[in-house]
C-alpha cells in the first residue's frame, strides 16, 4: 500500500532526508494561515504519478490565488480520485533532477538500489540511464557509493548522493518497505540536494510490526471503507458471484467463467489453508462472511462456490452453507447456488445440499457450465424488471 | 533434494494452530516426524511427538534431521529458519503466509551461505505421493507416477493433481514454491531438480499472472530442460490492473531485460510459446497435454 506524498515526506524528514518546508492543507481556507512564504506549490495528494500533467500541481504567488487554486485542485479528479488533502510546499528551482530508489528485486531476492542523473516526469522514457546495484550481503555504505559512481557522479556530489541513498536504505529496512523512491531529487547549482517528490510503498505483511505506519494508513479516508475482514473481495459488473479458497484457484475459476461467456460480478477469495489463523471453525466463518458479501451485490443471480481441499471436509462445508441459508430472512430473494467441492466426505456433503435443491459437482468444468447456463437462461428470458424485484422484497 | 519415506522430519511451530491441524495428516501419511519445537512446550508431547524448546535439543534424541517444516507465525519464521540452519538442517519448508520480504532476504542470505534448500514461504510444501507429506497438500488428490508438479499456488495445485490422478497420471512430486514475492527456491531451481530426478518423466508448471517467475522459467526451459514441460497460467482473462506507475518496479523489470509488459498473461503466454512449451487453457486439459508430451518423448 502506498503512503501519500506528505506522509512519505514526513518519514523522509525524520530520517534526515532533505525536504522543503511544507504544510498540510485540509481545506482551502487553511491557506490563510500559511506559514511558508510565497511563491508556493500546491500539490494534490492522490496516488498517481501523472498528477502534474493532469493539473494537480499549481504554482501560486499570493493567498487569494492560492485559495482559488486549492478549490480547483480539491474538485479535480485524478484518474477518478479526488484528493482529501493538499500539500503546500515552498517553490524550488533545481538545476538538475536525479532519480533514486530502493526496492526489492524478486529475481536476485535482494534489495536493489536504483539511480539516474535523468529524473523527473520522464524518468520512464530515459531508462537507458538507469543504474542499479544489488545489495547482496549485509548493507554497508559502499553499496550506496557504488551506485553513485555508476551514475557517473564524482567528488562532493558523489559523496552527498551516496549519503542520501544510505538514509533511504535505512528507512527501507527499518520500516519494512517495498519501495522508497525520490523523483525528482533536485540538485541546485551549489550541489544542495532536495527531495521534491517521494513515494513510499509499505509492505502489507509487515504492518503488524510497524504500528506507526499502520496508524498513518488508517488516517487515509479513501482506504477506510474497505471491508475489515481478512477476505480478498473485488466487485465488478456482471451477474455471477464467485467464492473460492486460494488466489490461483480463484483466478482459474474466473478464467473458466469468462471463457464460457459468463459474467462474473464479484468474487471472494477465502484465502489458502496456510493462513496463520486457519482453523476449521475459522474457514466456516469466512465462508459465511463471503456469502454475506456476495449477496449484497444487486446484480448477482448465481453464486458459484468452488472450494478445494483443506482440512475442512465437504460435509462441514455443506453444513455451513445449509446453516447460512437457514438464517436468511424468508422473504429475501437469494441468488441460486452452484457448489463444487473437493475433499473428504464428498457424498455426505452432496447429499445434504441435494436435499435443499442445491447441486454439488465433483468437476470444476461441470460447475462452470451449470453456472453459465443458469445466468444466460435468466438473461434470455424477459424477466421481471429490477424495480419490481425491489418492490416485492 | 532428499524427500523419501525414510527422511527424518522436524516440525517447528508444532503447537501453533496451523501446525496442530496438519501434523496429524502428515503423520497419518507416513511422514516420520521425529520431534517438534515450540517455545514453552518443551517436555510435552503432541500427537505422541516429543516437543522441545530449541532445535539443538532435538539432536539429543536423533543424530540428524533431513527436513524441517515451519508453521511458526509470520514474524517468527526468520528466527525458526536461522535456528534450523544453525543446527545443520539443510532442507526447510516454510508453510506460513505473510513473512515480511526483508525477513526472507536475510533468511535466504544464510540459506545460500549454508547451501540450504528453502521452499516457500506461503507454500503448501512438498508431497512425494505414497512416500512423504511435508505441508498441507491433501493426500486424496495425489497418486504416485511420472509427473513432477511445480506451482506458485496452493489449492490450484491440488486441483491440477486431482485432474492428473483422475486421468490415471500419477505424480513423482508436487512442490508449491510459494505465493509471496520472494521465493526460497525458484521455478528454475525446481526445473533443474526435476530434470535430474529419475522418477520424473514430465513436468507440469502452474503459474499465475504477475511477477516475472513464468517468463524466467520459460527462458530456462528453452535453454536447459530436456524433459517435456506443460504449463498452465491462472488469471489470463483478468482485467489489466490500473498501472500504479511504480517507477521502481517498472524499471526493475525492464532492467531484467524482459520488456515492459512483464507479468501480463500476454507476456507469459508468449514466453512459453517461444520456449515451445504447450500451455493448457484450463486445468482439465492438462492431462491430455501431458499424455501427448510423454508419448512424444518416449518415442524420441
Amino acid at each position: 500500500m502506498d503512503l501519500l506524498e506528505y506522509q512519505a515526506k514526513e518519514l523522509f524528514r525524520q530520517m534526515g532526508i532533505p525536504v522543503l518546508p511544507s504544510q498540510r492543507i485540509d481545506h482551502p481556507t487553511d491557506l490563510k494561515g500559511l506559514r511558508i512564504p510565497f511563491p508556493v506549490v500546491l500539490k494534490s495528494q492522490v496516488y498517481t504519478g501523472a498528477r502534474g500533467k493532469l493539473g494537480g500541481i499549481r504554482f501560486v504567488e499570493n493567498t487569494i490565488d492560492a485559495i482559488a487554486a486549492a478549490q480547483a485542485i480539491f474538485h479535480l479528479p485524478i484518474m477518478g480520485k479526488y484528493p482529501k488533502v493538499l500539500l503546500a510546499e515552498a517553490k524550488y528551482n533545481p538545476e538538475r533532477e536525479f532519480y533514486l530508489a530502493v526496492t526489492l528485486d524478486p529475481s536476485s531476492r535482494r534489495p536493489l538500489l536504483l539511480g539516474s542523473q535523468f529524473g523527473g516526469i520522464d524518468v520512464e522514457s530515459s531508462l537507458k540511464h538507469m543504474r542499479q546495484v544489488v545489495v547482496d550481503q549485509e548493507f554497508s555504505p559502499f553499496y550506496a557509493r557504488r551506485l553513485a559512481l555508476k551514475m557517473g557522479l564524482q567528488g562532493n556530489l558523489m559523496r552527498s548522493v551516496s549519503a542520501l541513498v544510505e538514509k533511504m536504505y535505512h528507512l527501507f529496512a527499518e520500516r519494512d518497505l517495498d519501495l522508497v523512491e525520490i523523483n525528482p531529487l533536485a540538485v541546485s547549482s551549489s550541489g544542495e540536494l532536495m527531495a521534491l517528490d517521494g513515494k513510499i510503498t509499505v509492505n502489507d505483511a509487515a504492518l503488524g510490526r510497524q504500528p506507526d505506519l499502520a496508524a498513518l494508513l488508517a488516517t487515509i479516508p479513501a482506504q477506510a471503507g474497505l471491508p475489515v475482514s481478512n477476505l480478498n473481495w473485488v466487485a465488478r459488473e456482471g451477474n455471477i458471484g464467485v467464492l473460492c479458497n486460494g488466489a490461483g484457484l480463484t483466478m482459474a475459476t474466473l478464467d473458466l467463467l469468462h471463457k464460457a461467456k459468463g459474467k462474473p460480478a464479484s468474487f471472494v477469495d477465502l484465502g489458502a489453508d496456510y493462513r496463520q489463523c486457519a482453523s476449521t471453525s475459522d474457514l466456516q466463518d469466512r465462508l459465511k462472511q463471503g456469502l454475506d458479501l456476495l449477496i449484497q451485490e444487486k446484480g448477482v443471480k448465481v453464486i458459484c462456490i468452488n472450494l478445494v481441499g483443506g482440512v475442512v471436509s465437504c460435509l462441514q462445508i455443506a453444513e455451513t452453507i445449509a446453516s447460512w441459508l437457514k438464517w436468511q430472512p424468508a422473504n429475501r430473494q437469494l441468488p441460486t447456488l452452484v457448489v463444487r467441492l473437493v475433499g473428504d466426505q464428498f457424498p455426505a456433503g452432496r447429499g445434504l445440499l441435494a436435499a435443499m435443491d442445491i447441486p454439488v459437482y465433483e468437476s470444476m468444468d461441470d460447475a462452470i457450465a451449470e453456472t453459465v447456463g443458469l445466468t444466460s437462461a435468466t438473461a434470455a428470458k424477459p424477466g421481471k424488471p429490477p424495480s419490481l424485484l425491489l418492490a416485492s422484497a | 533434494m532428499n524427500f523419501t519415506a525414510d527422511s527424518k522430519v522436524l516440525v517447528q511451530g508444532i503447537a501453533e494452530a496451523l501446525g496442530s491441524l496438519h501434523v496429524p495428516i502428515m503423520r497419518a501419511y507416513g511422514t516420520s516426524i521425529v520431534a517438534g519445537v515450540s517455545a514453552g512446550y518443551g517436555g510435552t508431547t503432541i500427537e505422541d511427538i516429543p516437543v522441545f524448546d530449541l532445535v539443538e535439543q532435538v539432536l539429543d534424541i536423533t543424530d540428524h534431521i533431513d527436513t524441517t517444516v515451519i508453521f511458526a507465525p509470520p514474524y517468527e519464521v526468520l528466527d525458526a529458519a536461522l535456528e534450523a540452519m544453525a543446527a545443520g538442517i539443510r532442507q526447510l519448508i516454510l508453510i506460513t503466509e505473510g513473512v515480511p520480504p526483508l525477513d526472507m532476504v536475510r533468511l535466504l542470505r544464510e540459506a545460500e551461505a549454508t547451501e540450504t534448500l528453502v521452499v516457500g514461504s506461503s507454500s503448501p510444501g512438498v508431497i512425494v505421493p505414497d512416500q512423504i507429506l511435508l505441508g498441507t497438500h491433501p493426500p486424496y488428490c495425489y497418486t504416485p507416477g511420472p509427473v513432477g508438479l511445480i506451482s506458485r499456488s496452493g489449492t490450484l495445485t491440488y486441483e491440477v493433481a486431482l485432474e492428473l490422478t483422475r486421468a490415471g497420471l500419477g505424480q513423482s512430486i508436487a512442490v508449491g514454491i510459494g505465493g509471496d514475492r520472494i521465493h526460497g527456491s525458484s521455478f528454475q531451481q525446481w526445473l533443474q531438480i526435476l530434470e535430474e530426478d529419475d522418477r520424473t518423466e514430465a513436468i507440469v508448471l502452474i503459474g499465475e499472472i504477475g511477477g516475472d517467475s513464468e517468463e524466467q522459467a520459460a527462458l530456462y526451459i528453452a535453454e536447459t530442460i530436456d524433459k517435456p514441460v506443460v504449463a498452465y497460467i491462472a488469471g489470463t482473462t483478468a482485467p489489466k490492473e490500473q498501472t500504479s506507475s511504480h517507477a521502481g518496479a517498472i524499471i526493475a523489470s525492464q532492467i531484467a531485460g524482459l520488456g515492459a509488459e512483464i507479468g501480463t498473461a500476454t507476456s507469459k503466454l508468449a514466453a512459453f510459446k517461444q520456449a515451445k512449451v504447450p500451455v493448457a487453457d484450463r486445468p482439465s486439459k492438462i492431462p491430455k497435454l501431458v499424455e501427448q508430451a510423454l508419448a512424444k518423448s518416449r518415442t524420441e
